[in-house]
C-alpha cells in the first residue's frame, strides 16, 4: 500500500488504477461520471433519514482489497469447476460471467457511494459454483485494513448455479484507525434449487466508516440463509436485500449487533416477494451501550401475484445504558391477499422482573445482566448452523459484556 | 335512526347511502380559487379581529411556500384553483331545526341528527358547507359552565380564550394542509369544560358537504380543564360528484391535569373527497387522551391523530379503523410522543381493503430523552379481501431513553377459509359471512364506541361488503 500523500477520488487517481479488462475500464469511467453527477445522500430522504453523510469528507487513498483465501479443502474444487478467485482476475479469465453479474444486482448508479465503488474498486471476490456441485467446507474472504486514511471497496460476486450448495464468509477486520472507508458490495445469485449460506462478519476497528450493500436473488425452490454480524466500525450502514423471484424460494436473514461508545449502526433490510409460495424470515437482535445509536428499518414487499407468501420480520433492541438510542421501523407493503405476513419490533431495557428473579437467587446484578444479555442473543445464535461463526459471535458478545463494568447497569 | 328498514334495504342496493344533493343555498355567489383576496374576504365576512386576519394571511404564505408532501397518498390531482373555499348557506345560525330551509333540514333528518340529539346527545353542532347552521347545547351543561359553540362564535364571544390556545398545538406552518386550514378556516367546534366537570353524554358535531368542488376547512379546539371529562363525536358525509372536493380540518385538544378527553370520528365522505386532516392533542399530568378514529369513506385520507404526553403519568390511546374500497386510499394511523416520565400509550389499528383499495398504517412512537419509564404498545392488523387490494404498514419507533419499553406488532392476512366455511355451513351467504368476520375483526374498536355508533359502523361495513366477494 502506498504511503504517499493522501490522494482523493479524482480523475488522476482513476487513471493510476491498474488496467484490468477493457470492459471494466469503460464501466469505471461510467461510474466515475455517475459519482460526479450524483448528490451526496441527503438526510431529507427516507433512505438516509437516520445517517447524515451529506458533509462526509471523501479524502481517502483507494486501496486494493485482500485476496480470497481457500481454506484447506477436502475436495478438489478446481476439478469440480468451482471458480474462487480475485474478481479482477475473473474479469480476465471469465469476462462473460463477470460482465453479466458484476453490478447486476447493485447498479453503480444506486447512490453516490455505489458509484464511487464502481469507479475505484480494485480486487474483490468471485465465487462460482457449477450446477449440482456441493462445496462441503465454508469458503472465506478476509478483508483486512491497516493503513490510516485509506478506502477499500470490498466486492463479492457469488453465483450458485442450479442445484449447487455453498457456504461463504465475508470477514472484515482492522485495528483501530483515525479514519478509513469501507464501501462494500455483495451480489449473491442463488440459482433454482441451490442452497447458499452467506455470513458477513464486520469487525472493523474504530475510525472506519462502513457502507455495505448486499443484494441477493433467490430462484425457484432455492434457499439463502444470510447472517450479518456487526460489532465494529464507528459508523456502519448495512443494507441487506433479498429478492424472492422464483416460486417456492426461502430466505432467512439473521442479524446480530452490539454497539458501544459512540458507534452508529444503521441496518436496513428488504424482503421482496416477487414470486408466489415463498417464505422469508428476518430476525435482527442488538444490544446498545454507552452513547451508541442503532437504527433498524426493514421492508417486506409482497408484489401483486405473490400469493401464499409467508413473511416475518422481527427486530429486537436491548438498551443497556442511559445515553444509547434505538430506532426501529419495520415496514410492510402488501399487494397480494392470500398471505401471512407479520412483523414485530421492540426497544427496551433488561427486564426488571427477570433481573430481580436472578438477584433473589443470589446472582450478583452484573452477572445477572450478563446472563440476560447472553440469553437475549441465544435465540439468533441457535439458528446459526456454522459452528465456527457461532462460537466467534459468542466470544465477541462476552468480550463486549466484559467491558460493561465501568458503565454499570444504567 | 331516521331511516326505516325498507329504506335501509333500498339504500343498501345503491351502495353509498348519503348520496343526495340539496339545491344551492349559498347566500352570496361563491368564487373558486385561492388568493389573499379570498382570505381577506372570508375574514371580513366574519368580522374578525385584526390579529386573526393577519394570522390567516401569514398561513397562506406558508401554504404557498410549502411543497406537497412527497410521501403518503397521491395528491397530484387536487386542483386548488377549482375549489370553493367558502360557501355561506344560511344567513344566521339556527337554534331550532324548524328555522332551517326545508331541504337543509331534510338533510339533517335523513342523517338522523335531530333524533339522536333528543335521545343521547348533550349538544349538537351541524356544519353545512363552511358554517355551522344549527347549534345547541343542553341547558344543564350550559348552566355548569360548559362552553360548546362553533369556532366562529367562540372567536367573537371568548376572544381571549381562543387567542390563548388557537394554533398553539398545530402552528400555521406545521404542514401544508394545516397552513391551508389556518388561512381559510371556517366553522368547527370550540369546547371548554371547567375543572372537575364530567360531561357524561357525548357532544356531537356533524359535517356535511353539499356542493361540488367544495373545500371544507373546519377548525376545532377543545380544552378540558383539570379533572374534567368530555366525549366529542364527529361524523361527516357528502354527495357523490364526478369531480373532487377537499376536506382539510385542524383539531387541537388540551387535556389538562387529570382530565380525560375522548374524541370519536366516524368519517364517511363520498369517494370524491380528499380528506387531509391534522389532529393533535396535549395530555398533561395524569390526563387521558383517546382518539377513536373510524375512516370508512373518502377518496384519499391522510390522517394520523397524535398525542403529546407532556405530563408525568399521562396516558394516550389511539384506536383506528380504516377501510378502503375501489379507488380509495386510506392512509391512517397515530402518533404518541412521550415527553414526560411514566407515560403510556397504546395504538391499535385495524384495516380492511377490498376491490383494489389501499389501506395504510403510518405511525410514530417517540420517547424523548428524559421521559423515563415510558411504555408503549402498537398493534396493527390488516385484512385484505382480494388479490387487487393492498395494505401497507409504516411504523416508526424512536427511543432516546433506556428505561422505555416499546413494542410493535402487525399481521396481514385474508379472511380465513375455515371461518368462512363454518359460517356458510350454518346457512349464511358468503357476503354475510364475510361481513360478520370483518365486524369481528374490528370489534376491539367498535366495542369502545357508544352503542349507536358501533351499530352505525357495523352497518357501514356491511354496506361496503355488499356486492363484493366473487
Amino acid at each position: 500500500m502506498s504511503t504517499a500523500t493522501t490522494r482523493t477520488f479524482d480523475e488522476h487517481t482513476l487513471q493510476s488504477l491498474p488496467e484490468v479488462a477493457p470492459f471494466l475500464a469503460a464501466a469505471r469511467a461510467r461510474s466515475f461520471e455517475e459519482f460526479r453527477a450524483l448528490p451526496a445522500p441527503s438526510p431529507e430522504t427516507e433512505e438516509w433519514r437516520y445517517t447524515d453523510l451529506s458533509d462526509f469528507d471523501l479524502s481517502f487513498e483507494p486501496a486494493a482489497v485482500g485476496h480470497p483465501a481457500m481454506t484447506t479443502s477436502n475436495q478438489d474444487l478446481e476439478a469440480l469447476g468451482v471458480l474462487f478467485c480475485d474478481l479482477d482476475e475473473a474479469a480476465v479469465q471469465h469476462p462473460d460471467l463477470v460482465r453479466e453479474h458484476l453490478h447486476g444486482l447493485v447498479p453503480t448508479g444506486r447512490t453516490k457511494f455505489t458509484a464511487l465503488h464502481g469507479a475505484f474498486r480494485a480486487g474483490g471476490t468471485f465465487l462460482y459454483v457449477p450446477r449440482d456441485v456441493r462445496v462441503e467446507l465454508p469458503l472465506q474472504t478476509l478483508t483486512h485494513l491497516d493503513a490510516d486514511g485509506t478506502a477499500v471497496f470490498p466486492h463479492t460476486v457469488l453465483i450458485a448455479a442450479e442445484g449447487s450448495d455453498v457456504t461463504f464468509i465475508d470477514r472484515f477486520t482492522s485495528r483501530d484507525l483515525q479514519r478509513a472507508l469501507s464501501d462494500a458490495i455483495a451480489e449473491i445469485y442463488v440459482g433454482d434449487g441451490a442452497r447458499v449460506r452467506y455470513a458477513s462478519i464486520q469487525e472493523w476497528g474504530t475510525g472506519v466508516t462502513h457502507l455495505g450493500v448486499q443484494r441477493a436473488t433467490v430462484g425457484r425452490d432455492a434457499e439463502l440463509r444470510s447472517l450479518a454480524i456487526g460489532f465494529g466500525a464507528s459508523l456502519a450502514r448495512a443494507e441487506a436485500e433479498t429478492v424472492l423471484d422464483g416460486q417456492g424460494g426461502f430466505s432467512e436473514m439473521l442479524g446480530i449487533f452490539f454497539a458501544d461508545g459512540a458507534q452508529h449502526f444503521d441496518h436496513r433490510s428488504v424482503q421482496d416477494h416477487v414470486a408466489p409460495d415463498c417464505t422469508s424470515t428476518l430476525l435482527y437482535k442488538g444490544a446498545l451501550r454507552d452513547a451508541s445509536r442503532a437504527v433498524f428499518s426493514g421492508w417486506v414487499h409482497v408484489r401483486p401475484g405473490a400469493q401464499k407468501t409467508d413473511a416475518m420480520q422481527t427486530s429486537r433492541n436491548l438498551v443497556l445504558s442511559e445515553h444509547a438510542k434505538a430506532d426501529s421501523i419495520p415496514n410492510l407493503e402488501i399487494e397480494a391477499n392470500d398471505v401471512r405476513c407479520g412483523h414485530a419490533a421492540s426497544v427496551g431495557p433488561v427486564d426488571d422482573e427477570t433481573l430481580f428473579y436472578l438477584e433473589s437467587r443470589g446472582i450478583p446484578r452484573d452477572e445477572a445482566e450478563r446472563l440476560i444479555v447472553t440469553g437475549f442473543f441465544q435465540e439468533v445464535l441457535d439458528r446459526v448452523s456454522l459452528a465456527e461463526v457461532r462460537r466467534g459471535a459468542e466470544l465477541a458478545i462476552q468480550e463486549e459484556l466484559g467491558r460493561t463494568e465501568e458503565v454499570g447497569s444504567g | 335512526m331516521a331511516i326505516s328498514q325498507e329504506e335501509h334495504l333500498k339504500e343498501l342496493s345503491k351502495g353509498y347511502r348519503f348520496d343526495w344533493k340539496d339545491a344551492d343555498h349559498s347566500v352570496f355567489q361563491p368564487k373558486r380559487g385561492l388568493s389573499a383576496e379570498v382570505v381577506e374576504e372570508i375574514s371580513s365576512l366574519k368580522g374578525e379581529p385584526d390579529w386573526m386576519r393577519k394570522y390567516r394571511l401569514k398561513a397562506l404564505k406558508h401554504f404557498e411556500a410549502r411543497p406537497m408532501p412527497w410521501w403518503g397518498a397521491d395528491l397530484s390531482d387536487i386542483d386548488f384553483e377549482n375549489i370553493f373555499y367558502f360557501i355561506r348557506s344560511t344567513e344566521k345560525q339556527a337554534k331550532n331545526w324548524e328555522d332551517l330551509p326545508d331541504d337543509i333540514r331534510g338533510t339533517w333528518d335523513k342523517l338522523g341528527i335531530p333524533e339522536a340529539e333528543k335521545k343521547y346527545l348533550g349538544g349538537v353542532s351541524a356544519q353545512y358547507e363552511s358554517e355551522v347552521v344549527y347549534h345547541k347545547i343542553k341547558k344543564e351543561l350550559d348552566d355548569i359552565g360548559v362552553l360548546f359553540t362553533d369556532m366562529d362564535s367562540a372567536l367573537r364571544d371568548y376572544p381571549d380564550l381562543v387567542r390563548e390556545h388557537f394554533g398553539t398545538l398545530i402552528p400555521a406552518n406545521d404542514n401544508k394542509f394545516a397552513a391551508l386550514n389556518t388561512a381559510v378556516w371556517s366553522g368547527g367546534s370550540f369546547i371548554y369544560v371547567p375543572p372537575g366537570v364530567q360531561v357524561d353524554i357525548p357532544l356531537q358535531a356533524y359535517f356535511r358537504i353539499n356542493a361540488e368542488n367544495m373545500g371544507q376547512f373546519e377548525r376545532t379546539l377543545i380544552i378540558a380543564d383539570e379533572g374534567s371529562y368530555v366525549h366529542y363525536v364527529e361524523g361527516c358525509s357528502a354527495p357523490i360528484y364526478s369531480s373532487d372536493s377537499l376536506h382539510s380540518a385542524v383539531v387541537e385538544i388540551k387535556a389538562m391535569k387529570g382530565a380525560r378527553v375522548r374524541y370519536t370520528t366516524i368519517q364517511n365522505w363520498s369517494t370524491n373527497v380528499y380528506n387531509l386532516v391534522t389532529k393533535r392533542a396535549a395530555a398533561h399530568e395524569d390526563a387521558v387522551m383517546e382518539w377513536v378514529d373510524g375512516n370508512i369513506g373518502s377518496k384519499v385520507t391522510m390522517k394520523y391523530p397524535s398525542i403529546y404526553l407532556l405530563g408525568k403519568g399521562a396516558r394516550g390511546e389511539v384506536l383506528s379503523v380504516a377501510f378502503a374500497g375501489k379507488g380509495m386510499h386510506t392512509d391512517a394511523g397515530g402518533k404518541a410522543i412521550h415527553a414526560a416520565p411514566y407515560t403510556t400509550s397504546v395504538i391499535t389499528s385495524k384495516s380492511v381493503s377490498k376491490d383494489g383499495g389501499r389501506t395504510g398504517y403510518r405511525g410514530l412512537v417517540r420517547v424523548e430523552p428524559d421521559a423515563h419509564h415510558a411504555r408503549s404498545n402498537v398493534r396493527c392488523d390488516a385484512l385484505i379481501l382480494d388479490d387487487e387490494s393492498r395494505s401497507d404498514t409504516y411504523p416508526y419507533i424512536e427511543v432516546e431513553d433506556e428505561t422505555a419499553a416499546l413494542g410493535h406488532e402487525a399481521t396481514v392476512s385474508k379472511v380465513g377459509e375455515d371461518q368462512l366455511f363454518y359460517l356458510m355451513s350454518r346457512g349464511l351467504s358468503e357476503v354475510e359471512a364475510t361481513a360478520m368476520i370483518v365486524n369481528g375483526f374490528i370489534e376491539p374498536i367498535t366495542r369502545e364506541l357508544p352503542m349507536e355508533y358501533a351499530v352505525e359502523l357495523n352497518r357501514l361495513i356491511e354496506l361496503q361488503m355488499e356486492g363484493s366477494v366473487g
